[in-house]
């Protein structure tokens, strides 16, 4: 968008998904209740949003979306490694589009020696690639049962709903 | 080796290192070490011949032609774990990107082209008309609407003036439809008032993995036409 279209800014805004559930909750347009979501969870970075995004516009949403998990998770916990350092899903890159489906597989498994050791029972992720990947992974690792949700799902979620 | 073969392997020696955009941080290739932190760090080492390290000394041999006709390329997610770790700063994940947007259109593997081009003939990766997208995103909307707390949500497409415009990822319109709720129950409560387009609203844009950038550029133009023409205020970033 700033090298093709530079003039965008000045006609409109931009957000990112952190941006916006950010000042939801912040400003209270939105109220959630962590209690909903008791689920034992790890918050995945995404290497589009985390060390990407930290080279290219000097800026990695990494506190961002933890914010928002304490907001509205009741017992989460950080993957080993994390932040600049996370594994990549192993669909990154449009691999999930290529037919090297086995090369996928073993790309994951360390992956999923990060979700074992957590311990966890369910995986908080804000990218479409990550959560395709990783859904189709849990069945390959044995862990069929590991819930794989978008960050705003866990939001939405834990919405309260005033009547 | 025919003549044909020769050329073939000669003709694009050195072109990805003089051709991959520097990081912010300007590391020429060069100045690898060869310490190997990149295939360390990198969970598809060893795999039929992967290895960062091994791109990056192909690169700088003049290998080009035989990186470009390999399957490497398509095996690395582009995920960035080996030059955050390396010492040089060397920009691995541009010397990848560049030599796939050296492979020849046809020869790009799986759907990623075929997606780009559907997206830029029909508006989304999956070539849906728009009557079928304006029916499955209303039935989904009416659905949610019967759930207690949501009975006055409406989707507007199209809207003049809207608040926020918001792209989908085409998946969600295919075969997860129960996900499209998510954001809505957000903006629905939160009273946003956002919009959808009718028409080229995908989110997605596989150029980028393809290394193609002109068809990035021509849908990333297509938002700003949305935003332009319906005036609205700000964008939310596809997922
Ligand atoms: S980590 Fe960097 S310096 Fe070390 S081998 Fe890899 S590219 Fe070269
Ligand atoms: S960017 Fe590619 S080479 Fe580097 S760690 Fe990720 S998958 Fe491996």
């Amino acid at each position: 968008m700033q090298t093709w279209f530079p003039d965008f800014f000045d006609r409109h805004g931009a957000l990112t998904v952190f941006d916006l559930l950010k000042d939801y909750l912040e400003s209270g347009r939105i109220k959630v209740d962590r209690s909903k979501n008791p689920q034992k969870a790890a918050y995945h970075d995404p290497c589009n949003y985390g060390r990407k995004s930290l080279e290219l516009f000097g800026k990695g949403y990494f506190d961002e979306p933890r914010w928002i998990m304490d907001q509205c998770m009741s017992n989460w916990v950080d993957l080993f490694p994390c932040r600049g350092n996370q594994y990549c899903c192993g669909g990154g890159g449009g691999t999930l589009l290529t037919p090297y489906k086995q090369e996928r597989i073993h790309y994951s498994r360390k992956k999923f020696e990060q979700i074992r050791r957590a311990g966890v029972e369910m995986i908080v992720v804000p990218c479409h690639s990550c959560h395709g990947q990783l859904r189709a992974m849990a069945k390959e690792f044995d862990m069929p049962d590991l819930e794989v949700k978008y960050l705003w799902q866990v939001v939405a979620e834990a919405l309260v709903i005033e009547t | 080796m025919s003549q044909a073969e020769v050329e073939a392997t000669t003709k694009d020696e050195f072109v990805i290192k003089e051709k991959a955009p520097l990081r912010p941080v300007q590391s020429p290739t060069d100045l690898c070490l060869g310490c190997g932190t990149c295939s360390a760090g990198c969970p598809m080492t060893g795999v039929e011949g992967f290895d960062p390290r091994r791109i990056v000394r192909m690169v700088l041999t003049g290998l080009d032609r035989e990186l470009i006709d390999s399957k490497l390329p398509w095996l690395c997610t582009m995920c960035a774990k080996c030059e955050y770790a390396c010492p040089m700063g060397i920009n691995i994940v541009n010397l990848v990107r560049t030599a796939r947007s050296m492979v020849e259109r046809s020869r790009v593997p799986g759907q990623i082209h075929k997606g780009v081009e559907m997206a830029l003939k029909t508006g989304n990766n999956l070539g849906l008309p728009t009557e079928d997208f304006v029916f499955i995103v209303e039935d989904v909307a009416e659905e949610m609407a019967e759930e207690e707390g949501f009975s006055d949500f409406r989707i507007q497409l199209d809207k003049k003036g809207a608040g926020l415009l918001h792209t989908l990822h085409n998946k969600l319109v295919n075969t997860q439809n129960e996900d499209l709720v998510h954001w809505w129950k957000i903006f629905h409560l939160a009273g946003e008032d956002f919009t959808i387009p009718r028409e080229n609203w995908e989110g997605v844009n596989w150029g980028l993995f393809s290394g193609d950038n002109e068809a990035m550029k021509t849908l990333v133009g297509r938002i700003v036409e949305h935003m332009d023409r319906l005036e609205i205020k700000n964008l939310m970033y596809p997922e």
